[in-house]
């Protein structure tokens, strides 16, 4: 019996790409079962890949739910991330319906201002962030995290529903005009309802950053209760001699889990909002 | 469309919490910036900075430690850049040929995307540990070596740890990106591709890379600019060490910053990188339009 060299060919991708899988997913793997090991063990030599299966155990799990402070940082970053998102959300949806809609003074220059800012990295800005957030005084408090990150935010926000916008059809708004709607109504009741794909694929995007945020929150937050989940990660260098590396990873792998919940069901948004601003470009 | 004054009024309220955020947080810091890359600002002159002019600049380019930064990451970003590009059209490439599990292999390959960098970093820098997992592989299951190798005790090593991180992390987007342009492509330029006797690498060279062109070069400007921020990775797993070898150049534009108080150093540095930046985009624009 002939095989056809079809057939051959997609086998062999198969393999290809489950093999390329398996590299890619070693690293979180060996986190996971790192996570399980009994934490004196991560000294021993050799170092083994699976633990063995009378040594798995939650004992990291249960080091670190019991602690108030991992729990306290898991609702600062979940109230971070959320308050970011919808705040975002709004603030970024109003500006792309103007800027796509209507001209204003200053129209232009916003939306190149909005895209050189999108060149420019934001660390870069830490110095005299960091001398506003004094100013206000927003030091070891959320509040000096979320309207950063609004800010951080708005100009990919903007810039990817601006183009959701100008997909909905103009004579759409100028129906609802001619019906005695105003810019409002538009707004809410035409504009918003047709957008919210653009809208939801940029906020699976604006949580994810938000979440996993390092280099300013490190430097605004300095109290151990008011740290955000990446902060408590990192935290647990130079603290102790010895990196407890079962804590470090068992509190990783809890912090996975939200962005994966929120990833999972929400990919058909993602791929979308992505692929949009690609293809076009 | 004429506007009248009830419209004006509702436009100016649905613009101004975006404005006021936005000028802020984002327009504020960055004439702040501006402002100060041009004085002697440091935590000596907290209350009393003098104008230098161009000083900072000058210092910034005559530091070796900031040239050191300034290669590594130019390094990281010709070494990484291309190396996600090339493996992600690759998966894309794969993924579309399969007729099932596409969506599984997708969010499979995807997960070192939205891993955060923090875990990211910290799993690279225990197994790239002089104790960890891959020198024991190396020495003790395939024996290629007999000597525990000391990854993040050089330049070198630590910039190839953080390297094989990016590229790592980065593969998933790519693929992403790539697979929706291998949509946009006509079927039908791949069937007269056949009828003319082309071959795969062929049909690959003149039909796939013209017909994604576009995507190429959003996914090249994106990266550079990635490229260039990376900060989590180096400074969790080297931080800079040994000496400042491993720096990269918003790591030590930080330490300059929050270890020695030099704001107006750090000040001029952002600039140079956003400038750097700037041309690097420009010029990416005008090669891919060049090529048409």
């Amino acid at each position: 019996m002939r095989i056809s060299r079809q057939k051959v060919m997609q086998l062999l991708i198969y393999v290809l790409l489950i093999a390329g899988i398996a590299v890619v997913v070693l690293p979180m793997i060996y986190m996971i079962s790192t996570s399980l090991k009994p934490n004196g063990a991560l000294y021993e030599y050799p170092p083994r890949f699976f633990p063995k299966l009378k040594e798995i155990t939650g004992e990291n799990y249960r080091y670190i739910l019991s602690q108030k402070k991992f729990i306290g940082n898991f609702v600062n970053s979940l109230l971070v991330s959320t308050i970011t998102v919808f705040a975002s959300a709004i603030v970024s949806s109003a500006l792309a319906f103007c800027i796509a809609r209507f001209r204003f003074p200053g129209r232009n220059f916003l939306f190149v201002f909005i895209i050189l800012t999108m060149i420019i990295p934001g660390t870069t800005m830490i110095v005299p962030q960091y001398e506003l957030a004094v100013k206000l005084h927003t030091i070891n408090s959320i509040w000096g995290l979320i309207p950063f990150y609004v800010a951080w935010v708005i100009p990919y926000s903007t810039f990817m529903i601006k183009g959701f916008v100008e997909n909905v059809p103009r004579e759409l708004d100028e129906a609802t005009y001619m019906d005695g709607g105003n810019v409002f109504t538009v707004y809410f009741h035409v504009a918003l309802p047709l957008i919210q794909p653009g809208i939801a694929s940029v906020s699976i995007f604006n949580f994810l950053t938000a979440w996993e945020e390092f280099p300013w929150a490190n430097t605004v937050i300095n109290d151990d209760l008011k740290r955000t989940l990446p902060i408590a990660i990192s935290g647990f260098f130079g603290q102790h001699q010895f990196t407890q590396w079962g804590y470090v990873f068992a509190l990783s792998v809890l912090s996975l889990i939200p962005i994966l919940v929120v990833f999972i069901s929400c990919q058909r948004f993602f791929i979308q909002g992505l692929t949009a601003g690609s293809v076009k470009g | 469309m004429k506007l009248n004054r009830e419209s004006k009024i509702q436009i100016g309220v649905l613009l101004l919490p975006g404005l006021l955020v936005f000028g802020i947080f984002t327009f504020y810091p960055i004439v702040r910036l501006f402002w100060m890359s041009f004085f002697k600002w440091d935590f000596g002159s907290f209350l009393n900075q003098d104008f230098i002019g161009l000083e900072n600049y000058r210092t910034v380019l005559s530091d070796r430690n900031f040239m050191t930064a300034f290669a590594n990451t130019l390094v990281y970003t010709i070494i990484t850049v291309p190396a996600q590009m090339i493996l992600g059209l690759l998966v894309a490439i794969l993924v579309n040929a399969v007729s099932r599990f596409k969506i599984g292999f997708r969010v499979a390959y995807y997960l070192p995307v939205i891993t955060s960098w923090v875990i990211a970093s910290l799993i690279f820098r225990y197994v790239f540990n002089t104790e960890g997992l891959l020198n024991y592989f190396l020495t003790n299951v395939i024996h290629v070596t007999s000597q525990n190798i000391h990854w993040l005790d050089s330049r070198w090593g630590g910039m190839a740890v953080a390297m094989l991180l990016g590229i790592w992390k980065g593969i998933g987007w790519n693929m992403v990106v790539f697979l929706a342009a291998l949509q946009t492509v006509p079927l039908e330029l791949y069937e007269s591709a056949s009828l003319d006797g082309a071959g795969g690498w062929q049909k690959f060279v003149h039909v796939t890379l013209p017909g994604i062109k576009g995507t190429v070069l959003f996914a090249l400007v994106m990266l550079t600019i990635g490229g260039f921020n990376v900060y989590t990775s180096t400074k969790l797993i080297t931080d800079g060490k040994p000496g400042h070898d491993t720096e990269v150049v918003l790591t030590w534009m930080y330490y300059k910053a929050f270890s020695n108080g030099k704001f107006g150093y750090s000040a001029a540095l952002s600039f140079i990188i956003a400038f750097v930046l700037a041309i690097l985009a420009v010029v990416q624009f005008k090669l891919m339009q060049n090529k048409e």
